[in-house]
């Protein structure tokens, strides 16, 4: 797999921006990390034929290391995941994805399933669900 | 006056480059950072790293990924390429490494000296260096003042040290300016044209000027480029594949040294690991049995090791498949080893012991900082030690990479890479006052001490 790639992007930045790494860079770099991550995604799809074909440990085992081997990619592209499964914080609705439909925004929410993160920059948040207060 | 400062990083697998502007360390900006495609522009895979690798083929010479490819191909009439040119220029002898005969399995016409390949090696690594700053535009219209980095050397005279392998990049550049872009085709040199140049490149060859940049003291600078208050010291905690360092490096007004008191090097790093690991796998897997059926699951897990070891750091446990069964093997288990137990307790006492020297010459003013580096800076074990409260210090523990590298003009791309890249990049980001010589005749700042070198 390979990103897209701009070859025929002008390799002279503009005036003005001399000193930035441009396009030629970016895509070197990215390009460095995708043959990083190559291995592991061709590893994850040859694991997901063994996963559907699969019944009991086998099953369990195929989805263990497709898994892993999803995890590694992403790493390998500076892909990080975001909270603690089942964790339990205050509602913020730019962090967090609600997966329900309430009436009223919660103050608190427990974490359903991880988000995915670059850096600073959240590609998917965690989706959480509300907690409920427990009744008096 | 030089616009730019470029970075030579020659690994035991893989080389690397890179370039930063010569007042990056007043006037940093991230942008700036230049890591060189030494792989060439286009080359598949990831062309910031270059094989470190040289084979001599029947009648050629090939050099890189083509070395290697070949040599794969010879595995079994027992041909190697030779790789380890770090290992060989951090033994203590280096004159007698250099002078002695390569193994026939390297060079079967029995025609060179380790010292000839490795020139060979160099040879095709600068012409890698140059083609791919002459690419860069932005790099190409500038001057450069070139350095390479190394580990540092600690049973010998390292001004010596450094003359020797100026003299090898002296003798390198001299066969590069005679052979020029063949170098680097990808079939290689003629055996009869490098038997014909090779000894006149090295009879008249002069030490080529470059810096010498200690990799502790290159992992100071990417780590604190850029912060407006550095901490007065460093411990540096280096786990490559055949050794692990730790050293601990003082500011001393615009320089920094290194606290000779401070460094350890334990025999123990990436390469035992993968041992206890596979000792481990080994003994789990109960219906492997027999000499024949072990091997064959031992080399199944030394090539998949990096991806395992990768795995087990990041998730605290990996699986793999073998013969149709698959196998688990934790973090835990890992721990659970007495080998690797005996190896914490060791790298516990040598961090503990460069924190005491960092006392004593701190006299506990200033803060301290700690970062791992190396292949073993994502191991859990590595990041806990630093971050841990061992000694009346306040260490406060640094990031392998550093927040710079994530920076919004990279678009993400940098961060993921930059472990690869680190040390060219701090070795190019490093004022002058911090190397260990300075192109020309500065001699390094370390001299002798008594611990035995032997690192990758």
């Amino acid at each position: 797999m390979s990103v897209a790639k701009k070859k025929s992007a002008p390799r002279r930045p503009a005036k003005g921006a001399k000193k930035r790494p441009g396009p030629a860079l970016n895509d070197a770099l990215a390009e460095a990390a995708w043959a990083e991550a190559d291995a592991a995604f061709a590893a994850a799809l040859a694991e997901f034929d063994a996963l559907s074909g699969a019944k009991g440990a086998a099953r369990a085992a195929a989805m263990d290391i497709m898994a892993q081997k999803l995890s590694q990619a992403a790493r390998r592209r500076g892909l990080s995941r975001i909270g603690v499964v089942g964790a339990e914080e205050a509602f913020d609705p730019t962090r967090h994805d609600l997966d329900a439909g309430v009436s009223k925004l919660p103050e608190k929410v427990r974490i359903e399933a991880r988000g995915v993160a670059r850096g600073d920059n959240i590609l998917v948040k965690p989706r959480v669900a509300p907690v409920r207060k427990p009744r008096q | 006056m030089t616009d730019w400062t470029l970075c030579i990083d020659f690994g035991t697998a893989y080389s690397k480059a890179a370039a930063a502007p010569a007042s990056a360390w007043r006037q940093f900006e991230p942008r700036t950072v230049r890591p060189l495609l030494i792989g060439g522009e286009g080359a598949p895979g990831n062309a910031f790293l270059l094989d470190s690798a040289v084979f001599v083929d029947d009648e050629r010479i090939l050099f890189g990924a083509a070395a290697i490819a070949r040599a794969n191909e010879l595995a079994d009439r027992k041909r190697t390429a030779l790789r380890s040119f770090k290992t060989l220029l951090s033994v203590s002898d280096l004159d007698r490494a250099l002078n002695a005969n390569a193994p026939a399995a390297i060079d079967p016409h029995r025609l060179f000296q380790m010292r000839d390949l490795i020139v060979l090696y160099l040879a095709y690594l600068l012409e890698s260096v140059e083609r791919a700053a002459a690419a860069d535009t932005l790099i190409s219209s500038g001057a450069i003042a070139r350095r390479y980095a190394a580990p540092a050397w600690r049973d010998r005279d390292s001004a010596g040290m450094h003359h020797a392998i100026q003299r090898l990049f002296g003798e390198a550049d001299n066969f590069r300016a005679a052979v020029g872009k063949k170098l680097l085709a990808p079939e290689g040199l003629a055996l009869a044209a490098v038997s014909t140049a090779l000894p006149k490149a090295i009879e008249g060859a002069r030490p080529l000027e470059m810096g010498l940049v200690f990799e502790a003291t290159a992992a100071a600078a990417y780590s604190s480029v850029g912060l407006n208050s550095g901490a007065a010291h460093l411990v540096v905690v280096d786990m490559g594949a055949g050794t692990t360092d730790i050293a601990a490096l003082a500011r001393q007004g615009d320089q920094t040294v290194e606290l000779e008191g401070a460094r350890l090097t334990l025999k123990q790093a990436g390469d035992f690991i993968d041992r206890v690991i596979a000792n481990r796998v080994l003994s789990s897997a109960s219906w492997v049995k027999g000499t024949e059926q072990q091997s064959e699951l031992w080399a199944v897990l030394m090539r998949q090791m990096n991806d395992i070891k990768e795995t087990i750091f990041a998730e605290g446990r990996a699986s793999l498949r073998h013969q149709g069964r698959a196998i688990s093997l934790t973090l835990k288990d890992v721990e659970r080893d007495s080998d690797f137990r005996a190896f914490l307790k060791e790298l516990t006492a040598a961090y503990d012991h460069a924190l005491s020297v960092v006392r004593d010459s701190a006299g506990a003013r200033g803060e301290v900082q700690a970062i791992a580096v190396g292949g073993g800076a994502a191991a859990p074990f590595i990041k806990a030690l630093i971050a841990s409260k061992r000694s009346k210090l306040r260490v406060t523990p640094r990031p392998a990479t550093p927040d710079w590298a994530h920076a919004g003009e990279f678009q993400g791309n940098l961060a993921p890479v930059f472990p690869q890249l680190a040390i060219a990049i701090g070795g190019a980001l490093a004022p002058d006052a911090m190397l260990a010589a300075r192109a020309g005749t500065t001699p390094p700042a370390i001299g002798q001490t008594d611990i035995p070198a032997g690192r990758d």
